[in-house]
């Protein structure tokens, strides 16, 4: 029964996925979709309510969880991520309740897709097996893939998909080659199994680093680091908001899920984890590049949404800087990121939701342009879309500052001033570009007879965007409680080496 | 009374919650729904937050009494006691030693705090009663009772706040009230302007506390009381890092003789040849006094508060007079235990006080505008606060803080009775105010003048009145108290106050009160004894052409206030002043009753009631509070102070009954001819006094004209400079460079692929090459070095780089000691293979210094 409990979120949001496809097939003839999108945050809703269950019950004593043991590995820190998956999916599916309905392809599959979706990815975060990792990185890709193809009628929609699709199974494919060799080196596929052989050390080094290098590179993909986020603004752009919004959410969470384990279970051998030789210089550098262009090209954008894609590029850099800081100071460096992936997501989720807020079928908000003077016409609308923005920037009181704060903090602590130097200035370029959106709301006025976006009415929508509000203003002013929850969820890692 | 104890536990007191959060409700819906509610609802919603405000600090007070009554029989003496609730925790910041700072949103009440709430919501409530009607006709009745409970709320913060950081955020919060109510009437520039320069002043005063906050983060690793009290004697350390501190006049050390052209330039005259050094303790109290002369307004920064009474005459009396301005004295005593550490910063704030109330007092002596002569009172009787605490009577000090509230905030208001019923004849700001248009007003305004009378015999200390106890207090205590400081850690004394201090500032202030005597006296007389002298004032023979040019942008501003009956007939003599309505003489009527009795609450008065009073005096009271800075004040023995507590008793009584003496005989008796044959007399003394010593004038000449050249100097920097070279610069690269990058991004999928194999590529290449890296440290000439691990790397050492290998093959040693003799140097060599075979090699030139203790200089090759 222990074991079913703490597996709770899992189960409810899989049979959650289930009942609804069923619900669309024998729901009301006239209207198919009626309550789909309620019944899915509801599911989600559960899902986190089971989370939060969970981690107040504890997993530490439940014996029957050794049960799973190696497949899945139920401990805070996946329980943590199951809480905040179920809490980014909850504000992507009202998001999809508004949009879907406003831009008339509102169809059942979209939430059940978002469902096994988010299964796939909480597999990934619990899962304490190369195999597992794998199949659960699957399921989640192949949802976000169909996610982004959903706008059937533009081509834009097709394209990006198809891109994401191709790039993410031949970065899929590096990864499984990756734990290949690593089985043959090792003998093991369980990543505690895979740990231990790893700093045992033995006659396959050679193997390893290759494998190293492979899985290396289908873990940064899936969080979109440079040079291997090439995909992500296309299929960000191209995809409905609602999926942006969750491919930028969850699966981005997933993959940073994902990689801490990878990463700070498989690969904790000295001279992989050195800082003249090792793994971490290669994730700092590729923190460095993510950060930098992303920042750049995100300048230069004209359009809001990709923009956005391009920011979400950018804070997959500064993660990694804590990524990498973790590698020396374990625990309080991975806390530091899974504080700043709950901040991420709430800030980000928002800012897309006030996007999608800002216009409506035939007047969609894309451009800077379309944005201008919305401040003085439709004021709530501007001042949600003010307040992730300024999140996203790093601005007190706002969760996105206590975030960038403590991953930084973490990464002076462990040492890496020149990384935090370079993290520091990529967020004042940052800064620019969530700017603008708020000068051209505020400040500038459309032109004569240019269209301009009108704010769309939907409680769906409001309601995320109050959700997201609410808690990027909490975690932004009383951050101590949930730095705790995931300073407790970072705990399972031992000091680096052990 | 039990039940709240009951209900609340000490530590978790959340009935502060209600207290504080009251008026924040209200200053919210007033503010976002106040346009749209009507004045009614304002009203009620205003009076309500603050009404519930006091009502539950009645209930916490009585609470902190049974606590403070249990404590007392728990340990058999008075002990510290006080509530607390604690809001959140905000955060966690690491101080100095790997210590922990905690920043929480933590409140308490003790003693000194629970005094000050109920002054705070007490006299608060009584004046916005009095302001729903003095308000009556403004159209920003809403705005006015928002910023009125905003500013209630801030300074609750202010004074409850458990931390200095939470006092902070009270300290800047009723700083911006204080700024949107002075610049209330904001269409008129002196408004907007006065806003801003009070605004101003206070920020040179926050600069002073933020720094006094890093330094007591420096010392003491805690910003909270308790905390800061736990490790006050760390402010008198005398051990190296971190030590006393030591200033040099110029700053930046000392200067080398600078040599051109075979003249010596003699450049080391320009610093002494040892810095000052001071203790940490007297930079804190410096620093923290440097922000209570901001908010309470003494020299150098009181310019301020005259200039604020273009506010309202209830925000003059509410924040410009009873509370707000207190704030710098109750941040004294709050930290009571860090100031008497330091008998010099003592010695600065008790003349600091002395002078303020010295100088404030002769400016106000020769004012007419009656709300002018009440603000430079102000600023003098918080100077005689100043005094009190300065010479470390914190409890005489707070006392008048206590008594000053309820007599000023009554004198204000009576003031603004005052000029309501003249408003209503004069319909001019300017002139309303001026008590040459006054006189008579007791025959047509009897409640206004009972009460005003009340006060003003407060004020000037009339025997057995409130002020006569609190003042005559801070006098006898400045004769019979010395801060002497506590020893320093290296056991020797700080430095003493010279012995002639305590009479001279006795002096300054016995003079002072005699002034106030003087002109408080003049300002009764003049506005409500002798004859009504307004009668012909408003007629239009009266308004000269110069009148009208002065103010030839008065009528659109009127429209501001809401006033609309400016345009009646003036040609008649309208009816005679009127006494104000009943929500205006209430409170005017409970301020002076509690201005009289509140005397009682002195040890010296208690002596004179009936012993069956079971309430505490104020003394032992507050003796809990300042039981730890006891310890830092020398008081004069027992018959000594006796004797100098008469002189001082008949100094203070001699200087009432002087003051008032001559007002009565320059302005009843002799009609006041002898103040213009004064005035005729010394022209010039006269009207420098009547411009404020030109105060004003001589900080545009220096600092605001230095502040403004340096800005220009700055605007030109960042124009020329900075925006033009710097910004439009970087934003090119970065344009350019991200419009490069886009480019790669052409939506071509095979690009795509083929930049990720790069990547890969890359990846792998870093893992290929090998990377030899090591650290070296020191110890006595024995370096040791320390080779970065690899995966599968092994390690070969040069000891000398020229010769041998240390072994011949790799091995997984991966550290080398060697010795370097003094002034030697050596390269040294590490080679690593990888785990693909590949070799890779580095070599350092480690240097050892000639002194044996130096540390090893790196070069690499």
């Amino acid at each position: 029964m222990a074991l079913a409990f703490i597996l709770s979120p899992l189960l409810v949001i899989g049979a959650g996925a289930l009942l609804l496809m069923l619900a669309e097939a024998f729901g009301p003839k006239h209207n198919r979709t009626a309550g789909l999108a309620l019944g899915c945050t509801i599911v989600f809703g559960a899902g986190f309510a089971f989370s939060v269950g969970a981690w107040l019950y504890g997993v530490e004593d439940v014996a029957e969880k050794e049960l799973i043991v190696p497949w899945l590995v139920i401990d805070r820190f996946s329980i943590f991520f199951d809480g905040l998956l179920c809490l980014g999916g909850a504000i992507a599916a009202l998001l999809a309740g508004g949009y879907l309905r406003e831009h008339e392809m509102e169809r059942g599959e979209f939430y059940s897709l978002l469902l096994f979706s988010t299964v796939g990815a909480m597999m990934v975060a619990s899962a304490g097996d190369a195999l597992i990792v794998f199949l659960g990185l699957e399921t989640m890709s192949l949802g976000a893939y169909a996610l982004t193809a959903f706008r059937r009628t533009s081509p834009r929609s097709a394209e990006g998909a198809l891109k994401y699709f191709l790039l993410g199974s031949f970065a899929a494919a590096l990864l499984l080659y990756g734990f290949a060799l690593l089985y043959g080196a090792t003998g093991h596929t369980d990543l505690a199994g895979i740990g231990e052989a790893v700093r045992a050390g033995g006659p396959h080094k050679t193997m390893i680093i290759v494998a190293l290098v492979l899985v290396l590179t289908g873990l940064v993909f899936k969080v979109s680091a440079v040079p291997f986020h090439m995909w992500a603004p296309d299929a960000y752009e191209g995809a409905p908001t609602p999926a942006t919004t969750y491919m930028a959410a969850v699966v981005k969470a997933g993959a940073f899920a994902m990689l801490l384990r990878v990463m700070l279970t498989c690969f904790t051998e000295k001279g992989l984890m050195s800082w003249s030789a090792g793994w971490p210089p290669v994730l700092a550098w590729i923190a460095v590049l993510t950060m930098t262009v992303a920042n750049l090209v995100a300048g230069q954008q004209e359009s809001v949404k990709r923009m956005l894609a391009y920011s979400s590029i950018a804070h997959a850099g500064y993660l990694l800087v804590g990524v990498v800081a973790a590698a020396r100071s374990m625990p309080e460096a991975t806390s530091s990121v899974l504080f700043y992936l709950l901040t991420y997501t709430v800030s980000t989720a928002g800012a897309f939701g006030a996007l999608i807020l800002c216009g409506r079928k035939g007047a969609e908000a894309v451009t800077y342009e379309d944005l201008a003077g919305i401040g003085r016409r439709h004021p709530a609308a501007a001042l949600a879309f003010s307040l992730f923005l300024v999140s996203l920037a790093g601005i007190p009181p706002t969760a996105g500052f206590f975030g960038k704060w403590f991953v930084f903090r973490a990464a002076m602590d462990s040492g890496f001033y020149l990384l935090t130097i370079i993290a520091f200035v990529n967020s004042v370029i940052g800064a620019y570009y969530y700017l603008r959106v708020l000068v051209f709301m505020y400040m500038r006025e459309p032109a004569a007879g240019a269209p301009v976006a009108t704010p769309m009415k939907s409680g769906y929508v409001a309601a995320a965007l109050i959700l997201s509000a609410v808690l990027v203003l909490i975690l932004g002013i009383v951050p101590s409680q949930s730095l705790d929850v995931a300073i407790k969820a970072a705990s399972i890692f031992g000091p680096p080496g052990g | 009374m039990k039940p709240f104890l009951d209900l609340f536990s000490q530590n978790d007191f959340s009935l502060i919650a209600v207290v504080l959060l009251m008026p924040l409700l209200g200053a919210f819906v007033n503010g976002v729904f106040g346009r749209r509610l009507g004045k009614q609802a304002v009203r009620m919603m205003a009076l309500s937050a603050v009404g519930v405000s006091f009502a539950a600090a009645i209930a916490t007070f009585i609470a902190l009494d049974s606590a403070v009554d249990a404590a007392h029989t728990a340990h058999g003496e008075a002990a510290h006691t006080k509530l607390s609730w604690l809001a959140w925790e905000w955060m966690r910041v690491s101080g100095p030693n790997g210590s922990k700072i905690a920043i929480d949103l933590k409140f308490s009440v003790d003693a000194l705090s629970g005094v000050m709430m109920l002054v705070v919501t007490g006299v608060g409530f009584l004046i916005h009663v009095y302001a729903s009607e003095y308000m009556r006709e403004d159209k920003g009745y809403w705005r006015f009772f928002c910023y009125l409970n905003l500013f209630i709320f801030s300074m609750l913060v202010l004074i409850l706040g458990d931390s200095l950081p939470v006092l902070f955020v009270g300290w800047e919060g009723v700083g911006l009230c204080s700024y949107l109510l002075i610049g209330f009437w904001y269409g008129k520039l002196p408004n907007a302007a006065a806003g801003k320069k009070a605004f101003i002043a206070n920020r040179v005063g926050d600069f002073g506390l933020i720094v006094a906050m890093f330094l007591l983060v420096v010392y003491c690793g805690a910003l909270d009381w308790d905390g800061i009290q736990r490790h006050a004697n760390d402010l008198v350390v005398t051990s190296d890092r971190p030590g006393p501190i030591h200033l040099w006049p110029i700053g930046g050390g000392k200067f080398e003789d600078y040599v051109i052209a075979g003249i010596r330039i003699p450049l080391h005259n320009l610093q002494p040849d040892k810095p000052w050094t001071i203790t940490a303790a007297t930079a804190v109290g410096l620093m923290l006094f440097l922000g209570a002369t901001g908010k309470s307004a003494q020299i150098p920064l009181y310019v301020w508060l005259p200039d604020a009474m273009a506010g309202p005459t209830p925000v003059s009396a509410l924040i410009h007079a009873a509370t707000m301005v207190t704030a710098g004295i109750y941040l004294v005593c709050r930290l009571s235990f860090v100031f008497v550490l330091s008998p010099a910063a003592m010695i600065v704030v008790a003349f600091t006080g002395a002078a303020t109330a010295l100088l404030a007092a002769t400016i106000a002596v020769v004012q007419n505008d009656i709300k002018k002569v009440l603000a430079y009172s102000t600023v003098s009787q918080l100077g005689f606060m100043v005094l009190g605490v300065g010479v470390g009577a914190f409890t005489a000090g707070f006392f008048h803080v206590f008594t000053h509230a309820f007599f000023k905030a009554c004198l204000f208001l009576g003031a603004g009775s005052v000029i309501h019923a003249m408003h209503a004849r004069i319909h001019d700001e300017e002139r309303s105010q001026d008590m040459r248009n006054m006189g008579g007003l007791r025959r047509y305004m009897p409640l206004t003048y009972g009460t005003f009378l009340a006060s003003t015999l407060c004020i000037i200390g009339f025997p057995g009145t409130s002020g006569f106890f609190s003042k005559d207090e801070i006098l006898a205590r400045v004769l019979i108290e010395t801060p002497t400081g506590v020893k320093l850690a290296n056991g020797a004394a700080p430095w003493q106050w010279p012995s002639w201090a305590p009479w001279l500032l006795w002096g300054m202030g016995v003079v002072a009160a005699t002034l106030t005597a003087f002109y408080m006296m003049r300002l009764v007389f003049q506005t409500f004894w002798g004859d009504f002298r307004g009668w012909t004032i408003g007629r239009p023979s009266q308004l000269s052409k110069s009148h009208h040019d002065d103010h030839g942008h008065a009528e659109d501003e009127d429209a501001e206030d809401g006033d609309h009956h400016h345009h009646d007939d003036l040609s008649q003599p309208g009816p005679p002043p009127h006494e104000s309505p009943r929500s205006m003489t209430i409170p005017l009527l409970i301020l002076a009753a509690a201005a009289i009795v509140a005397g009682i609450f002195n040890p010296a008065a208690i002596k004179l009631v009936v012993s069956t009073f079971s309430f505490l005096p104020l003394e032992h009271w507050l003796d809990p509070v300042f039981s730890d800075a006891a310890r830092g004040i020398t008081l004069a023995d027992h018959h000594t102070a006796h004797t100098r507590e008469l002189v001082s008793t008949f100094g203070a009584f001699t200087a009432f009954a002087a003051g008032s003496g001559l007002a009565y005989w320059v302005y009843v008796k002799e009609k006041g001819k002898p103040a213009r044959e004064m005035m005729l007399k010394v022209p010039r003394l006269y009207k420098l006094a009547l411009e404020k010593w030109r105060v004003d004038e001589a900080y545009d000449k220096t600092v605001v004209s230095g502040v403004d050249a340096l800005a220009d100097t700055a605007a030109s920097v960042d124009q020329g400079i900075i925006d033009f070279v710097l910004a439009r610069l970087t934003a090119l690269v970065v344009a350019a460079t991200g419009t490069v990058l886009r480019v790669i991004q052409n939506g071509v999928v095979h690009v795509y692929a083929a930049v990720m194999v790069v990547g890969v590529l890359a990846l792998g290449w870093f893992f290929v090459q090998p990377h030899a890296d090591f650290t070296v440290v020191e110890q006595d000439g024995d370096y040791t070095l320390q080779a970065g691990p690899g995966p599968g790397y092994e390690f070969r050492w040069y000891p000398d780089a020229t010769k041998e290998p240390q072994t011949k093959d790799f091995s997984e040693t991966d550290n080398l000691k060697v010795h370097i003799a003094d002034g030697k140097s050596q390269t040294v060599k590490l080679e690593v293979k990888n785990a693909f075979g590949r070799v890779g090699s580095k070599a350092f030139t480690i240097t050892r210094p000639a002194q044996p203790a130096g540390a090893a200089q790196i070069r690499e090759q």
